[in-house]
């Protein structure tokens, strides 16, 4: 039966985005990339928190997000922010020429959400760019 | 290489797939249960809103990722955020309801892509207490619609039943698949998947 296996070269690089960005922005605890469909493909996390539980939420958090932009008018959701008592968590798509890909950050909350929307939208483009770039060398035609 | 798949459980209030996933899934489910307002609806203190999931692995190395949709009908925009990326979908069928032909009608063609696909099964509940309609009746119907959808009863309490049905629905798209081209599947998701702006 069919399966969605990542190419290895493309797991690799988004690994090292994950890492940076939980190396770089003091705060950050976790970075979840999961599919749209909610299949862990990178993390890194610091708390209990399991990355597979957190993928499987993640794209649906995410296309929730827009659909209720959608339906009360405001248009396309950016992100999504889950703020709770004990740290942030910050849901968006990556941007790409195909909408594969969501990326999570979690932050304690003492974590200036500036930074981390900045930060998150950062590492986002890049992973996006990263895979646009494997998109136009393997998906001619 | 291990393998994930995706399947998504649908079906009225009441019909039972929280209760399915919680039956087979290894890990503590994730829930999003709160307090039931529609009692009239059905007669229980809880109902999903957002999304039920679960894992099941199988013994040769698949993982079955196991996603439970709200049954309401006002929570349908979530029906087809859980179809994203699914591989095949169950349709619960309560019994007891006043018409689960209607029912299977409304939920099936939620998911009438999956269903064409020869990736979806029926499972039917409470037919001992209520035996009507039958499983023929089901599959008129369904015939009428021009699906190939396997029927069968299933009591979701037990393991052993939603394992039975499970293994017809993949029996059902291995079948299918037998006949559909061989693509890489990473490529296959990425051609399927919506362009920029696109969802």
């Amino acid at each position: 039966m069919m399966s969605r296996a990542i190419p290895e070269s493309l797991k690799k690089a988004f690994d090292r985005e994950v890492a940076s960005l939980h190396g770089r922005v003091p705060g950050v605890i976790g970075c979840v990339i999961a599919t749209v469909d909610g299949r862990l493909v990178s993390s890194v996390v610091d708390n209990e928190a399991d990355p597979q539980r957190v993928s499987a939420m993640a794209g649906s958090m995410v296309a929730l997000g827009e659909t209720i932009g959608r339906e009360v008018k405001i248009g396309r959701s950016q992100f999504v922010v889950v703020s709770a008592l004990g740290g942030i968590l910050l849901l968006q798509r990556v941007p790409a020429e195909r909408e594969l890909l969501v990326v999570g950050t979690l932050a304690r909350n003492n974590t200036n959400l500036g930074i981390l929307l900045h930060e998150t939208r950062g590492t986002a483009s890049t992973i996006g760019r990263e895979l646009d770039e494997w998109l136009a060398a393997n998906l001619k035609g | 290489m291990s393998r994930e798949i995706k399947l998504v459980f649908a079906g009225s209030m009441g019909a039972g797939k929280t209760t399915a996933i919680r039956s087979i899934s290894e890990i503590e489910p994730i829930l999003t249960d709160v307090a039931n307002t529609d009692r009239a609806e059905f007669d229980k203190t809880d109902t999903t809103v957002a999304l039920d999931y679960g894992e099941l692995t199988l013994g040769i190395g698949e993982k079955l990722r196991l996603y439970g949709t709200p049954g309401q009908v006002r929570f349908d925009f979530m029906w087809s955020i859980m179809a994203e990326g699914a591989l095949g979908v169950v349709v619960l069928i309560d019994n007891s309801r006043p018409d689960p032909i209607a029912d299977l009608l409304k939920y099936l063609g939620a998911f009438r892509e999956l269903a064409d696909a020869g990736a979806a099964i029926v499972a039917v509940g409470r037919m001992d207490t209520h035996p009507r309609p039958t499983l023929d009746d089901f599959a008129t119907a369904l015939d009428q619609l021009g699906l190939l959808v396997p029927v069968m009863p299933a009591d979701v309490r037990r393991r052993q039943d939603v394992l039975d049905v499970l293994e017809v629905l993949f029996q059902q798209i291995e079948a299918t698949e037998e006949h559909a081209e061989a693509v890489d599947d990473w490529l296959g998701f990425v051609r399927a998947a919506a362009p920029r702006g696109g969802s």
